[in-house]
């Protein structure tokens, strides 16, 4: 990755944005320049138009579909043109949000009619003459109408203060039906400010109350058909009202596509006069071809600057994700622990192999693994970018069935290239703890690989599993290794454990910074939690053994209870137990994976404290809002 | 595992915390501090740096107490379980709010937009109102439509009824104000026996503060009706409930009301004469309550709240000593703003015994 600096003329910014947009390999930095005098920012103002303009679109559009355009020829959008179209915009927008307004409105009154309905199948039951409630008596007043529950229990009190009663006859979803009655008087006009405040809403009393209920509902029922017919003109009109525009909406939205990259550039943009001052990261394969674009699109004379990331900037270099589409699953994946910060080994080709080893002999099952692969091959259209990561864990898990011979449990049907796990668990749990102390050691020797990378020696020697716990994870090996074998631990192997947990301890002695107890106490325990950490992590792997024996295990209590079973339980005591391992045990097989890629893993290698490559694009469209 | 063991965590984190509260003896001195001793003490660097003028080094400085406060309220979050995380975050709702009323009245006055940017706060994700989307509104009624598709949809449902009547933004403002109060006293109500003691102590003696405060303003300052009076005041769970309310807000005079409280307010605001006065008596009670509840209390999310409502009392009274200097304001104006924020315990030897009693 290279850092670059552009210098262009300022009238020639619309055309470089469009240039880098197009090559795909700018990232744009942020950081201001240290030369003070390119203070000004000429992006701000069309930023603030641009936005405008795309809000104004976006509310337009919401009223009219759009489709968005394809994008043929690349042309600069001015400011003065951008301007233009979103005083233009504006406008239409006057005219739009008419429309829209009048919509609401209609929604509103078919919620009226909704409430109007529910009171009315309330009100059926009752003997009372309910035509009183609709007018002013000369002693009593009457409101009738809806308040949103959550203001009742105050409006209660309110009313109360005015000598008015308030009673709750209905209560739907988050609206109260209510009816309140006092006496007329000063109090009413106290009372139409509070039920202003607290939302209440008239629930107009249909006349002749006293027709008989289905004639009454017909009728309300005839008035949201009213409401309906009304919104369907409505939009006609809109349609209608639209059709002279439509052409140049779509024209809009393709002028707002081209002026993005300029937009997005804004807050990495400065200028002083005439000149304008840009800077970015860019891969460095991409240099060339960018350079060359450059050249092709400007006019006017510009200057472009490279150089290497400096080693404070490292943390600010963005890291270029791998692109294999085989990969990318397994990317979202590691992406959930870190992004690799730059010069870091990207983990992702070794997560992937590892977690497909590791899952395949923990869930080696031809037909299961068939299953699973099935399944995400199903799944391509819904999950394109993650289906690849079940197919592939369904491959790995066939392979290890094959080696295995195992099929949907059955250890007789196939025959076993190499075993069942099995016929000789101790041979497993030797091959996982020699996988494990594998997978240990490539840990710590790629982060003590990255540390070195990232030009810090220091802890690449001393710190959490730099070299020389490294040392004493390979001389702690070495002397288990010689107990297993009958032995004793060994002089040389105790030696060099001890030795380096001692360097290890003045190590971290050195560099805390407390009173003498508290660092003791640290040290101490630091200490003891390498030993322990080392040795709980090897033993950690055990597990993949573990579960390999657990899926047979599993199995064969399947078929036991199968057995007991008549000819038609059998069948479904098989299809259920099968359907039972495949996704609890898939499913903890996989926690357990990820589990050890991140613990046992990641944290010994892994910052995961980068950022992605995000570069300046163009979006060419051809998908319809 | 215990509740004492559950709430170690939170508990040690906000002790550690409280090490960072002003002491009563900087809080006398910080009147006297210049910009330049306030930057270093503080780490204000932004009053340090090249601002085009004082109202940008104090908008500047304003949103770094902020981030500061917000920063911390990130970390306490953290180990809650939902409901506490819940409380927390609607207590720190309230700066989105102070975005929405800018907003409101921007968009009511047709201020410039770049003037209503300047005017909103930055804030975090968990706290922030889709301040975008509503600042690209063209008018009030579009904003208030916005509004309606949110969590603040029956606010601004009868807002914008409000508005279309009287194009003013007191009541869509009181409304936010009302909710807000409201929202977090419900939340409360929701909280076991182990915090819910604490929790009332704590956001009962803001909410009587609010209440009274509310009640003697709208009452006889704005001569709002009584029943009008009642329906925008949030009842305090404590002293000020909703029945002590309905009979408050029928008297006639600030001084009756006064006279008619429960002790210890009744004590506390005895021959207060103005409203400004009560706002400093109210606001020295309510301080002394939150402190109790912050070294007292066994409950760690009553602790971390009470923390934070102290910890932006004390960025408030820095904000007020910056902006004084700012403002080249005489040292007596500096000092006069402060007590109004932080009153020295005006009359302690009368509430006391009191408070210990309610």
């Amino acid at each position: 990755m290279k850092h670059v600096r552009l210098l262009v003329l300022t009238e020639n910014l619309a055309q470089a944005s469009l240039a880098l947009a197009e090559t795909e390999s700018f990232h744009p930095d942020p950081r201001p320049p240290e030369d003070t005098r390119l203070d000004l920012t000429p992006g701000h103002q069309y930023r603030e138009v641009f936005t405008r303009a795309q809000s104004r679109l976006e509310k337009i559009g919401r009223l009219v579909t759009l489709p968005t355009p394809e994008i043929e020829q690349v042309r600069v959008v001015e400011f003065a043109e951008l301007a233009e179209l979103n005083a233009w915009l504006g406008g239409l927008w006057d005219e739009a949000s008419g429309y829209e307004e009048d919509l609401r409105r209609l929604e509103d009154a078919e919620r009226l009619v909704k409430e109007q309905q529910a009171s009315l199948a309330n009100f059926a039951n009752l003997d009372i003459d309910l035509g009183m409630l609709r007018n002013k008596t000369r002693f009593l007043d009457f409101y009738v109408g809806l308040v949103p529950r959550e203001n009742l229990r105050q409006l209660e009190g309110a009313v109360g203060l005015a000598h008015h009663l308030l009673h709750v006859y209905m209560q739907r979803e988050e609206t109260a039906h209510v009816v309140i009655v006092g006496p007329t008087g000063t109090e009413e006009s106290q009372l139409a400010t509070v039920l202003g405040a607290a939302g209440f809403q008239h629930l107009p009393i249909p006349r002749e109350l006293d027709r008989e209920p289905a004639e009454l509902q017909r009728d309300l029922a005839a008035e949201r058909r009213a409401i309906e017919k009304q919104r369907g003109s409505l939009h006609d009109n809109l349609e209608r009202w639209s059709q002279p525009f439509r052409d140049r909406l779509v024209e809009a939205r393709r002028t707002l596509l081209l002026a993005e990259p300029l937009v997005t550039l804004d807050p990495s943009l400065r200028s002083a006069g005439h000149l304008a001052h840009l800077v970015g990261w860019v891969p460095t394969h991409a240099l060339e071809s960018l350079e060359q674009r450059l050249r092709d699109s400007l006019n006017q004379p510009f200057d472009l600057r490279v150089r290497d990331p400096l080693p404070e900037e490292r943390k600010l270099v963005p890291t270029v994700p791998v692109k294999s589409r085989f990969l990318v699953p397994f990317r979202m994946l590691v992406d959930q622990y870190g992004v690799p910060s730059y010069g870091e080994v990207d983990p992702t080709p070794l997560f992937a192999a590892t977690f497909l080893l590791m899952f395949g002999m923990m869930f080696g099952d031809l037909g299961h693994g068939a299953v699973i692969a099935l399944v995400a091959w199903s799944a391509r259209r819904r999950l394109p970018r993650f289906y690849l990561f079940g197919v592939l864990a369904g491959i790995s898990s066939m392979v290890f069935g094959l080696l295995f011979g195992s099929l949907f449990g059955y250890e007789e049907i196939l025959p076993a290239l190499w075993m069942s796990p099995l016929h000789d668990p101790i041979l497993m749990l030797q091959v996982a703890l020699g996988w494990g102390i594998a997978f240990i050691l490539v840990a710590c020797l790629l982060g003590i690989y990255n540390r070195l990378v990232t030009a810090d020696p220091w802890g690449a020697l001393f710190e959490r599993h730099g070299l020389i716990n490294l040392l004493f994870y390979l001389a702690f090996l070495w002397g288990g290794y010689r107990l297993a074998a009958g032995g004793e631990f060994g002089t040389l192997p105790a030696l060099l454990a001890v030795g380096s947990l001692l360097a290890l301890a003045a190590f971290q002695w050195r560099e805390l910074q407390a009173p003498t107890g508290e660092r003791l106490l640290v040290v101490a325990i630091e200490t003891l939690d390498t030993v322990i950490v080392y040795v709980s992590n090897t033993l950690s792997f055990l597990r993949v053994a573990a579960f390999s024996l657990n899926h047979v295990a599993l199995s064969l209590a399947i078929f036991t209870l199968a057995d007991m079973m008549g000819s038609v339980g059998h069948l479904l005591t098989l299809v259920l137990g099968n359907l039972f391992v495949l996704v609890l045990e898939g499913g903890i097989v996989m926690i357990q994976v990820m589990r050890l890629q991140y613990y046992e893993g990641f944290s010994r290698y892994f910052s995961g404290d980068g950022h992605r490559f995000h570069p300046l694009r163009l979006r060419r469209g051809g998908a319809s809002s | 595992m215990s509740h004492a063991a559950e709430q170690a965590y939170l508990n040690t984190r906000v002790s550690m915390m409280a090490t960072r509260l002003l002491a009563p003896e900087l809080v006398g001195g910080l009147s006297k501090m210049s910009l330049q001793t306030l930057a270093e003490r503080f780490g204000l660097t932004a009053l340090l740096d090249d601002q085009p003028s004082r109202a940008a080094r104090s908008r500047a400085v304003e949103q770094s107490l902020l981030q500061v406060l917000l920063a911390e309220l990130k970390l306490l979050v953290r180990p809650m379980d939902a409901a506490q995380r819940a409380l927390v975050l609607t207590w720190g709702r309230k700066f989105a709010l102070y975005n929405l009323k800018t907003l409101i009245r921007g968009k009511l006055y047709a201020l410039d937009p770049q003037e209503i940017q300047a005017q909103l706060f930055e804030l975090p994700e968990i706290i922030r109102l889709p301040h975008q989307e509503l600042f690209q509104a063209e008018n009030v009624l579009e904003l208030l439509r916005q509004l309606e598709a949110g969590p603040y949809r029956q606010i601004a449902h009868q807002a914008r009824e409000v508005y279309e009547r009287q194009r003013e933004p007191f009541a869509l403002e009181a409304a936010v104000d009302q909710r807000y109060y409201a929202e977090i006293s419900h939340r409360i109500l929701g909280f076991d026996v182990h915090h819910l003691d604490s929790l009332r102590r704590l956001m009962g003696a803001e909410l009587d503060r609010v209440a009274l405060l509310w009640l003697l303003r709208f009452r006889f300052s704005y001569r709002l009706s009584p029943s009008e009076t009642y329906y925008r005041l949030v009842p305090s769970m404590r002293l000020l409930t909703s029945e002590r309310l309905l009979t408050l807000v029928e008297l006639e005079t600030a001084e009756r009301v006064i006279e008619a409280l429960p002790a210890p307010l009744d004590r506390l605001l005895a021959q207060s004469g103005t409203i400004a006065e009560v706002q400093q008596r109210m606001g020295g009670y309510s301080l002394r309550e939150i402190r109790r509840v912050l070294h007292q209390s066994q409950s760690a999310v009553a602790r971390a709240l009470a923390y934070l409502m102290l910890r932006e009392s004390d960025l408030f009274l820095l904000f007020a000593v910056v902006q004084g200097r700012l403002l080249e304001f005489p040292q007596r104006a500096i000092e006069v703003a402060l007590e109004l924020i932080e009153p020295s315990c005006s009359r302690p030897d009368a509430l006391e015994p009191a408070a210990q009693a309610a």
